[in-house]
C-alpha cells in the first residue's frame, strides 16, 4: 500500500464524518438549495484528492527544505548569520500568505482606512519574523525552558490587552489564525523537527515542537502595537453583503485559477530562497532536486484544489446552516456548532502533518488518536462558547480568551514538557483554512440572523477561540502525562570530545554485532560505557517497546502507552566485545534505569578495504 | 551451549505490529520493541508516479529458538506472510549477554550449531542519512529485491558552532534480507556503489539468519522458502 494510498485513507476517515453530520441536517432540519447540496458533494471529493496530494507533496518537497534550512540554520558560527536567517524564514513564508492580506484588506476597510492592509501585512511578518528568530535562539541554546519563554511572550501580550479595544483583541488573535496557514505550518514543523533532530540531546523530543505556537503569538503582538500605537480604538462598519454562488461546476471553475494564482504566491518566497541556497551551498545531487522540485509541483497542485473545494462549497454550506439553524433555534446552535468543531478541526491539514511528526518524534510512544480526541474537544468546546457569545450579546471574548490562556501557562509548567511545545503548536495548528471558511461561515452566519449579534465583531472572535482552546486542552492531556504510573528519570551523561571518528579503522578483523535495547534517554549513558571499554561509533534508533513487567499506564483515562526505547548497534572487533557487553550489564544505573538488553551476534563487517569480503568468506 | 538465543525480526506495515506483538504474546514471548522504518515498492507502475516511500513498522522480539520457530509457524498464519505484501518474518541468532554466565563465556563466532541452518544473510548499511534510498538501489541492482530504512543518529562528535552542539549525525539504517549465494554480490556492489572504503561513508555488515517467512526472491510469486 502506498504512501498516497495510506493518506487518501486517512483523510477519507477524517472527512466523512463532516459529510456525513452535514448531510444529516440537509435532509433533516436545515433546508438547502439542491445545487448547493450538490456541490458540497463535489467539493467534498476534490478536498478529498487535494489534501491526500497535498499532505503527499508536502513529505516530498516542505520536509526535507526544512530539513536542509534548519541545517543551514543551526550550524551557523555566527549568532548574527542564525539571527537574520531564521528571522528571514519567518518573514518570507509569512508575508506571501494569501489569508494575511484578506485579512489585511478587512481590517482596512474596518478601520476606515487609517490602516494601509500593506502596512499589516509586513507588521505581522516582521512580528512572525521576529519570534521565529527568538525561538531559534531558545531552542538552540535549551534555555529558558519553553514554558518561561511563552510564558513571558504572553505575559506581554496580556499588558497589552488592556489597552486594546476588544474589537482589536479579537482581529489580533484572527491574525495570528491566518498566518498558520496551510502551507506555513507544515513548513515551521519541519524547521523545528530538523533543528532538534540537529541539536540532540535529551531534550530532543521537547525541542521538536513549538515553534509553530512561538510564530502564532507573533502577529497577535503586532496588530495590538499597530493599534496602539495608531491609536485606532474602535472598527466601523459591516460585513459587506454575502452573495452565494449559483451552479454546480461553475464557481469550483471560476475560482481555480484565482487560488493556484494565491497559491503559487504562498509557495514562492520559501522555494526561491530554498533554491537560492541549494545553489550556494547546499548543491542537492539532482535526483533528490527532482523529488523536491516533483514535490513542490504536487504541493501546489494539491493545495490549489483543496483550498478552491473549501472556498467554493464549505463556504456557502457553513452559512446556510447557521443562518437556518439560528432561525429555528439558536440554542440549537450551541449543540451544532459544538459537533461542527468536533469533526472539522481533523480534516485541517496541519493537524494530519501535527499527527505524522508526533509519530515520528516519539516513534509512536504517545498515540495520534489521543491528541486527536483531545484537540477535537478543545475546539468543540470553543465553537460551542463561540455560539453562546453569539447569543447571549453580554458574554465578550475575553471573558474565555484571557483566563483559558492564564491557565494553559500555568498548567505548562507542571505538564509533560513534550505536551507544551505540542499544545501551543495545535493553537496554529488547529485555526487553518477549514475553520476560516467552514466553521467561519457557519458562526457568520448565525449571527446575520440573530439581532444582537455583530457579523463582524463576533465572526473575528471565533478563530481566536478556536486558536486558544487545544492550547489549554492539550496542555490538560500533558498533564494526565506527566502523572503516568511509570516515571523514568534520565541520566546526566558528562559530555565529553570524542577523539575518534565515527569510523573504525582496522576492520580486516572478524566483527561482533553488539545489539542494547534500553529505555529511552540512556542511549548516551550506553554509547558513554562502551567508549570507556573501548568501542569507537554506535548508531542510535528510536523505538518503542512491550513488555508484560513494564507498563506504562496513564492515570484517569487508563490508556495503556508503549514506553519509549533505544536501540544501539555496536560494531566491535571479537576480542574486545565480550568486555564491552560486560561492562554495559555491570553499569549500575543501566542495568535498574535503562532496564538495558544487551544482544551479541558474529558478524562480518565491510569498512575499510575490499579484501575484507573474500577474508571473511572463508570464515562463515 | 544448550540454548540457542535468538532475536525475532518482523516487518509489516505500520500500524499491524502492536497486533503482531499481541498474537506473538499469546505464543509466549515477553516483550518486543517496534521501530518505525520504511520499506520500498515492488510496482514499476507506482515507482514511475513518484510513490517509492513505505511506511512499515519493525518488531524485534527476544526468543529462544523454540519460540521463534513457534513465532514463526503462528504469525505466518494469523497474517499470512506466505502471501505477498503482508510481511516478512526473520531469525538472527544473537546470544542474549547475562551477567553471570559473562565470565566464561567462549566465543561465539566459533560456534557451530546453527551454521548449517544458516539459509539467508541480513546485510545490514549504516550511511549518512539520506544515502539510504541510493543504497537500496544499488542493491537491487546486484539481485537484492529491496530493503527496509530505518532513521537513526550515530553517537555525538563535538563540532565549533556557534552553539556548543554535540551533533548527532542522522544515519539511514539499511537493511536487506538476501539469500546465501546471494550476499556476496550484493555486499561488493554496495560497497563500491556507495564508496564505504573512503572514512566516514558509512559501514557494512552481515548478520546470519537462520528462518526467514513471506520472502519472495522473484517476481511471480513462487515462495522459495515460505518456510524452511
Amino acid at each position: 500500500m502506498s504512501l498516497l494510498f495510506e493518506k487518501t485513507k486517512e483523510v477519507l476517515r477524517t472527512l466523512l464524518p463532516v459529510v456525513i453530520l452535514v448531510l444529516l441536517l440537509c435532509l433533516t432540519i436545515v433546508d438547502v438549495e439542491t445545487d448547493v447540496l450538490i456541490r458540497f458533494l463535489v467539493d467534498s471529493f476534490l478536498l478529498l484528492i487535494g489534501l491526500s496530494v497535498f499532505l503527499y507533496g508536502v513529505d516530498l518537497s516542505m520536509n526535507p527544505i526544512g530539513e536542509y534550512m534548519s541545517q543551514e540554520v543551526a550550524t551557523s558560527k555566527t549568532p548574527i548569520k542564525i539571527a537574520i536567517l531564521s528571522f528571514l524564514l519567518g518573514f518570507l513564508i509569512t508575508v506571501a500568505e494569501p489569508d494575511l492580506l484578506i485579512l489585511g484588506h478587512q481590517i482596512q476597510e474596518a478601520s476606515g482606512n487609517t490602516l494601509s492592509s500593506s502596512i499589516i501585512v509586513y507588521m505581522v511578518s516582521i512580528g512572525v519574523g521576529v519570534l521565529i528568530s527568538l525561538s531559534v535562539f531558545r531552542l538552540l541554546r535549551d534555555k529558558p525552558s519553553y514554558s518561561a519563554f511563552m510564558a513571558v511572550i504572553y505575559g506581554i501580550i496580556f499588558i497589552l490587552v488592556f489597552l486594546v479595544s476588544e474589537e482589536f483583541l479579537a482581529i489580533s488573535f484572527d491574525a495570528s489564525g491566518a498566518t498558520t496557514g496551510a502551507l506555513t505550518t507544515p513548513f515551521v514543523l519541519a524547521i523545528s523537527l530538523g533543528l532538534s533532530n540537529i541539536k540532540g540531546g535529551k531534550n530532543e523530543e521537547e525541542n521538536s515542537f513549538g515553534l509553530v505556537g512561538a510564530m502564532s503569538a507573533g502577529p497577535i503582538l503586532a496588530v495590538m502595537l499597530m493599534s496602539i500605537i495608531s491609536g485606532q480604538k474602535h472598527i466601523q462598519g459591516d460585513a459587506g453583503e454575502y452573495v452565494y454562488a449559483e451552479g454546480v461546476f461553475g464557481p469550483i471553475i471560476s475560482m481555480f485559477p484565482g487560488i493556484l494564482l494565491e497559491s503559487l504566491i504562498a509557495l514562492l518566497p520559501i522555494t526561491i530562497l530554498f533554491f537560492l541556497f541549494n545553489f550556494i551551498k547546499f548543491k542537492i545531487p539532482k535526483e533528490n532536486l527532482k523529488g523536491i522540485t516533483g514535490g513542490l509541483l504536487i504541493t501546489l497542485l494539491g493545495l490549489a484544489v483543496f483550498l478552491t473545494a473549501v472556498n467554493s462549497g464549505f463556504m456557502d454550506m457553513g452559512r446556510i446552516i447557521g443562518i437556518e439553524i439560528g432561525q429555528m433555534n439558536p440554542w440549537i446552535l450551541i449543540g451544532i456548532g459544538f459537533l461542527l468543531g468536533l469533526i472539522v478541526v481533523l480534516v485541517e491539514p496541519a493537524v494530519h502533518v501535527l499527527g505524522e511528526q508526533i509519530e515520528e518524534v516519539t516513534s509512536g510512544h504517545i498515540p495520534i488518536s489521543l491528541i486527536r480526541s483531545t484537540l477535537s474537544i478543545g475546539v468543540g468546546t470553543a465553537i460551542a462558547l463561540s455560539m453562546v457569545r453569539i447569543i447571549v450579546p453580554e458574554v465578550k471574548l475575553w471573558y474565555f480568551l484571557i483566563p483559558g490562556f492564564v491557565i494553559a501557562i500555568l498548567l505548562s509548567f507542571i505538564a509533560d514538557p513534550v505536551f507544551v511545545g505540542i499544545a501551543y503548536d495545535a493553537g496554529g495548528v488547529a485555526s487553518g483554512p477549514m475553520t476560516a471558511t467552514f466553521v467561519l461561515a457557519f458562526a457568520q452566519g448565525a449571527a446575520t440572523i440573530i439581532e444582537t449579534a455583530n457579523v463582524l465583531v463576533d465572526g473575528f472572535g471565533v478563530i481566536a477561540m478556536v486558536a486558544m482552546s487545544p492550547v489549554l486542552s492539550i496542555m490538560i492531556l500533558g498533564i494526565i502525562f506527566r502523572f503516568r504510573h511509570k516515571k523514568v528519570e534520565y541520566p546526566i551523561v558528562a559530555k565529553k570530545p570524542a577523539v575518534t571518528s565515527h569510523l573504525v579503522d582496522e576492520i580486516n578483523l572478524e566483527h561482533d554485532c553488539i545489539l542494547v535495547i534500553v529505555n529511552r534517554g540512556f542511549a548516551e549513558k550506553v554509547v558513554e560505557v562502551a567508549r570507556q571499554s573501548g568501542a569507537k561509533g554506535a548508531t542510535i534508533m528510536r523505538g518503542r517497546g512491550a513488555d508484560e513487567n513494564q507498563k506504562v499506564m496513564l492515570p484517569i483515562i487508563n490508556i495503556e502507552l508503549q514506553p519509549e526505547k533505544e536501540i544501539v548497534w555496536f560494531i566491535i572487533t571479537t576480542d574486545v566485545s565480550s568486555s564491552i557487553a560486560d561492562s554495559l550489564l555491570n553499569d549500575r544505573q543501566l542495568e535498574q534505569d535503562g532496564e538495558i538488553t544487551v544482544f551479541v551476534s558474529p558478524t562480518e563487517a565491510m569498512v575499510r578495504t575490499f579484501s575484507t569480503i573474500h577474508v571473511s568468506e572463508n570464515n562463515e | 551451549m544448550t540454548i540457542i538465543e535468538t532475536l525475532f525480526f518482523t516487518i509489516v506495515d505500520r500500524g499491524k505490529a502492536n497486533a503482531v506483538l499481541h498474537k506473538a504474546r499469546e505464543c509466549g514471548a515477553k516483550g518486543g520493541t517496534i521501530l518505525l522504518g520504511e520499506g520500498t515498492v515492488q510496482s514499476k507502475l507506482l515507482k514511475k508516479i513518484g510513490v517509492t516511500e513505505l511506511h512499515k513498522e519493525i518488531l524485534v522480539i527476544s526468543a529462544s529458538e523454540e519460540l521463534s520457530d513457534k513465532l514463526h509457524d503462528t504469525l505466518c498464519e494469523a497474517f499470512s506472510f506466505s502471501k505477498r505484501n503482508k510481511g516478512i518474518a526473520f531469525t538472527i541468532p544473537f546470544k542474549r549477554w547475562h551477567k553471570q554466565t559473562s565470565g566464561q563465556e567462549e566465543k561465539i563466532s566459533g560456534n557451530s550449531s546453527y551454521e548449517h541452518k544458516i539459509t539467508h544473510y541480513c546485510i545490514i548499511t549504516v550511511v549518512d542519512k539520506g544515502r539510504g534510498r541510493e543504497c537500496i538501489k544499488s542493491a537491487k541492482t546486484a539481485g537484492a529485491r529491496g530493503g527496509t530504512l530505518i532513521h537513526g543518529r550515530g553517537a555525538g562528535i563535538p563540532t565549533d558552532f556557534y552553539f556548543p552542539l554535540v551533533i548527532e549525525p542522522q544515519k539511514d539504517v539499511v537493511m536487506i534480507i538476501t539469500t546465501k549465494e546471494k550476499v556476496s554480490p550484493i555486499r561488493e556492489r554496495i560497497f563500491s556503489d556507495l564508496d564505504l572504503g573512503k572514512a566516514g561513508n558509512g559501514i557494512l555488515f552481515t548478520l546470519p539468519i537462520t528462518r526467514t517467512s513471506g520472502l519472495f526472491e522473484d517476481r511471480f510469486g513462487e515462495s522459495k522458502e515460505g518456510t524452511s
